[in-house]
């Protein structure tokens, strides 16, 4: 990561752990109404990717901030290092369990047996590797793929702006995730290109609740007539 | 429009045909006014019974059913729900049990 944008990864890590809070709490709304069971595990997905969101911008903060010294003191921790790979893992692990659970709402099928088989594959592989991050950008760069499968699908039966936002928004996702694993073998301006990605994707996402809630509001006063 | 009526359509129907009759009905009332099949009716209001839309009644005459708070939310949010998940892709499918 360039040094110049230590800071600004925070405050952007702060707004998708926003965005995505926001999105888990209307779906988990919708599964409060309709008992359905996509809508929970959307919600859910997104509460976990809200958490790694914030676990990293968390852990960013620490380790910039004055206050890092005397927080590994604390925890008796070696070093920055240490701390900095602790807020890796977690945001690794949160983030993973959201796209699990994400891809395995994608995959249409009830069976408990098929989500902890993918969850326990895919947190068990960070265990036995030297390099967990590209691991983990590699993972999710594969379950992004199954989701914006079901996407495009979906746009393609509905032909609706906002099923193509959806589609759109991963599909970004996918692309900033190609960008971290640039930057982690290539230049650090991509790890910035990455943000930006993903930022495009976070919005669209937002943009697509925004017209969900806009169409609530335009249809209230007639549905209060009836 | 779809040709078959989704799982929220379904339950949208039932759920209004109870409200119709004052949140009140009969099973072969249900039957005839959301257009299902005798099994599908069972299956649906067995998940209504157990989601909390639907209290059974036990008369003297039979078996009724009314609609709980939940029952008049849903119908209250119908139009929201549904946005929410065709917008986000998250409609009920065919299920294939494992």
């Amino acid at each position: 990561m360039p040094g110049w944008f230590l800071g600004y990864d925070i405050v952007l890590h702060l707004l998708f752990a926003l965005v995505t809070l926001i999105v888990s709490i209307f779906a988990f709304r919708i599964y409060r109404l309709s008992a359905q069971r996509q809508p929970k595990f959307f919600a859910t997905a997104f509460l976990f990717i809200s958490m790694a969101y914030l676990v990293n911008a968390i852990m960013h903060f620490f380790i910039i901030s004055k206050l890092n010294e005397n927080v590994c003191s604390a925890f008796k921790l070696a070093s920055v290092a240490v701390l900095e790979l602790i807020g890796a893992y977690f945001y690794i692990v949160l983030f993973s369990i959201g796209l699990v659970t994400l891809t395995y709402m994608t995959l249409r099928v009830r069976s408990v047996k098929v989500y902890c088989l993918l969850l326990i594959t895919v947190l068990i592989s960070f265990l036995f590797t030297a390099e967990p991050l590209q691991l983990y950008h590699l993972l999710s760069s594969l379950l992004l793929v199954y989701i914006i499968i079901h996407y495009l699908i979906n746009f393609l039966s509905k032909k609706k702006i906002n099923a193509l936002l959806m589609l759109a928004a991963f599909a970004i996702l996918l692309l900033g995730n190609f960008h971290f694993i640039f930057s982690i073998t290539g230049g650090e301006e991509y790890y910035v290109i990455a943000h930006f990605f993903d930022l495009i994707a976070y919005l669209l996402i937002l943009l697509n609740l925004i017209l969900v809630q806009r169409h609530e509001q335009k249809t209230r006063p007639t549905s209060n007539r009836a | 429009m779809n040709k078959k009526r989704d799982r929220l359509q379904i339950v949208h129907d039932i759920l209004k045909a109870v409200q119709d009759k004052n949140g009140r009905i009969k099973p072969t009332h249900i039957l005839y006014k959301s257009n299902l099949s005798h099994q599908m009716l069972d299956e649906y209001l067995g998940e209504l019974l157990s989601k909390g839309f639907l209290i059974e009644n036990s008369t003297k005459t039979g078996k009724t059913y009314s609609i709980t708070q939940k029952g008049f939310e849903y119908l209250q949010k119908y139009r929201t729900i549904v946005d929410f998940i065709d917008s986000f892709g998250l409609s009920e499918p065919e299920e294939r049990r494992i």
